[in-house]
């Protein structure tokens, strides 16, 4: 494995120096600002609501992880779905068209030294976009008269004011774990084809399949009547990141979840391995 | 050095390379010839590990390329018919790179990068980034990379192709630098459809033809009977061609 930290490290040099790195890095930190103020604004509006019709008992009630944080962190799914399989889509396509492929395959690196390098360039970078989108909810963990707090809350008293540092960490690491997902199936996107669009959306395929495999389970079990629809729809519903996604996002912590994710990166880095070996059998 | 085994390629019913079986010694410089599609590059490919062989095997300094595909790769410097670069990466950088995944100990790195940067004439261009390079100089970082881990056998595919008349002079000098016995000693296989520089730098000529070896003699050996080489190579490619009309 000591020739993993070469190739990833040449990886993240060459996005860093491509437009690519950084206008994903521009839209992830634009798009991450706006949902984050959505966010804010929805809170905003659940305040506002609760106030109008009286329900005092409700808006003291109202909790910035439950309906703030967790929101966020689940609506930013759909920019890890777009701007993911951009970072990936080159990973093994450009190889193929600098013709660098074939100083690879002809130097004594092993294929698992090579996609794993490959896979932990595009899981660093996951790694930084969370960091980043994690300044907008540490916002809310400010003490004192700061001018978002004021923002969200416009003077009205919180049973439970404190946003909840163990519950946000969870949200973040279910999105990050996601993040880590999409990266392994834009890696093995990236190794089945030599045009990096083709790569982009064949993720972008993929992903959304993942994702709404729960939705037909869900369609499944509404008409099918017997024994057999519903362990199809629960193997679908298994095999969707949706339902893994959201128990994270809400702060809840399952080994199953966390297993689940661990079982799709490796099942992509496997196909991804098997994938690129495939050039020497054609 | 080179010890090819009776090395065969099929795709489906279609035989790109038959059995072609030869031998090179250290210092020696073998050129590769053939028409369009003869199966050089297949061979060349077989011989440096990138395609798998359907029958046959070889031995690079001792190593069996499929026993011991990593020793094997490790002892072969390889410029393919494109040369393996990433325009985003400058010289020393890229060669860097490539001493680092051919594994180059770390404590002699600098030092490799740095003789091969000279060796290969880009000592004034190693900070500039090889997109920015002209052709000629895209091809000397190509061999500079099959040449930075000291390999004893290189093998390159075409390595003057599209390059002028100066540059061509240049990189045949490299060459045979590069197999001088007083000096590296590298074993070298090159392909090529200039006759020309086959009568230049080498000392052995393969011939293939449609994947089967058809000529193995060394340069003084065919050149005795004063029929220049091209005339040669007419003569057995063309003659090749009745017969299996």
């Amino acid at each position: 494995m000591r020739h993993v930290g070469a190739i990833a490290g040449r990886e993240l040099r060459s996005l860093f120096v491509s437009p690519v790195a950084y206008a994903v890095l521009t839209m992830f930190a634009v798009l991450a600002g706006f949902f984050f103020l959505l966010s804010v604004q929805g809170f905003r509006e659940a305040i506002n609501y609760y106030q109008q019709i009286g329900q005092i008992e409700a808006l003291r009630e109202l909790n910035l992880n439950n309906q703030l944080i967790g929101p966020f962190i689940q609506v930013m799914w759909i920019v890890f779905l777009f701007l993911i399989p951009g970072i990936t889509m080159g990973l093994f396509a450009t190889e193929k068209t600098n013709g660098t492929e074939e100083l690879l395959m002809t130097s004594p690196v092993t294929m698992w030294e090579l996609v794993i390098g490959k896979y932990l360039a595009a899981a660093a970078f996951v790694t930084l976009l969370i960091a980043m989108m994690a300044f907008f909810p540490s916002l809310l963990f400010l003490d004192g008269d700061t001018p978002i707090l004021g923002l969200i809350f416009g003077g009205f008293d919180l049973a439970d004011p404190d946003p909840e540092g163990l519950q946000t960490l969870a949200g973040l690491l279910g999105l990050w774990l996601l993040g880590l997902t999409y990266a392994a199936v834009g890696t093995f996107a990236s190794s089945v084809t030599r045009n990096q669009l083709v790569a982009f959306f064949l993720a972008l395929a993929l992903l959304l399949v993942l994702w709404l495999l729960s939705v037909v389970a869900d369609l499944g079990v509404a008409e099918g009547a017997g024994g057999t629809t519903s362990s199809l729809s629960a193997v679908l519903t298994w095999l969707s990141t949706s339902d893994h996604f959201d128990k994270l996002a809400r702060g809840l912590v399952d080994t199953r979840d966390l297993a689940y994710f661990g079982f799709m990166i490796g099942a992509f880095l496997i196909s991804t391995k098997t994938s690129v070996e495939s050039v020497r059998w054609r | 050095m080179i010890e090819a085994d009776g090395i065969t390629k099929r795709y489906g019913d279609f035989v790109a390379v038959d059995g072609v079986s030869f031998t090179a010694e250290a210092g020696e410089v073998v050129g590769f010839l053939g028409p369009n599609g003869a199966g050089k590059t297949t061979t060349m490919r077989i011989l440096t590990g990138f395609l798998p062989a359907t029958d046959g095997t070889a031995r690079i300094a001792g190593h069996d390329i499929f026993g011991d595909p990593l020793a094997a790769r490790r002892a072969v410097g390889y410029l393919p018919e494109t040369p393996p670069l990433y325009p985003e990466m400058d010289v020393t950088g890229y060669l860097t790179y490539v001493a680092k995944i051919k594994d180059v100990p770390r404590g002699q790195r600098k030092a490799a990068v740095e003789s091969a940067t000279e060796r290969c004439g880009l000592a004034d261009v190693h900070r500039r980034v090889i997109g920015s390079l002209s052709k000629g100089f895209r091809q000397r970082v190509g061999i500079a990379q099959a040449i930075v881990h000291d390999p004893k056998v290189l093998i390159l595919d075409e390595p003057t192709v599209g390059l002028d008349p100066i540059q061509i002079r240049e990189i045949r000098h490299l060459i045979a630098e590069l197999a001088d016995p007083e000096k590296a000693a590298h074993t070298i296989v090159l392909s090529t459809h200039i006759l020309a520089e086959v009568e230049a730098i080498c000392r052995r000529v393969i011939m293939v033809h449609e994947g089967k070896k058809v000529l193995d003699k060394s340069l003084a050996e065919l050149t005795e009977g004063g029929e220049s080489l091209e005339d040669m190579f007419a003569r057995i490619i063309l003659r090749e061609k009745e017969e299996a009309a």
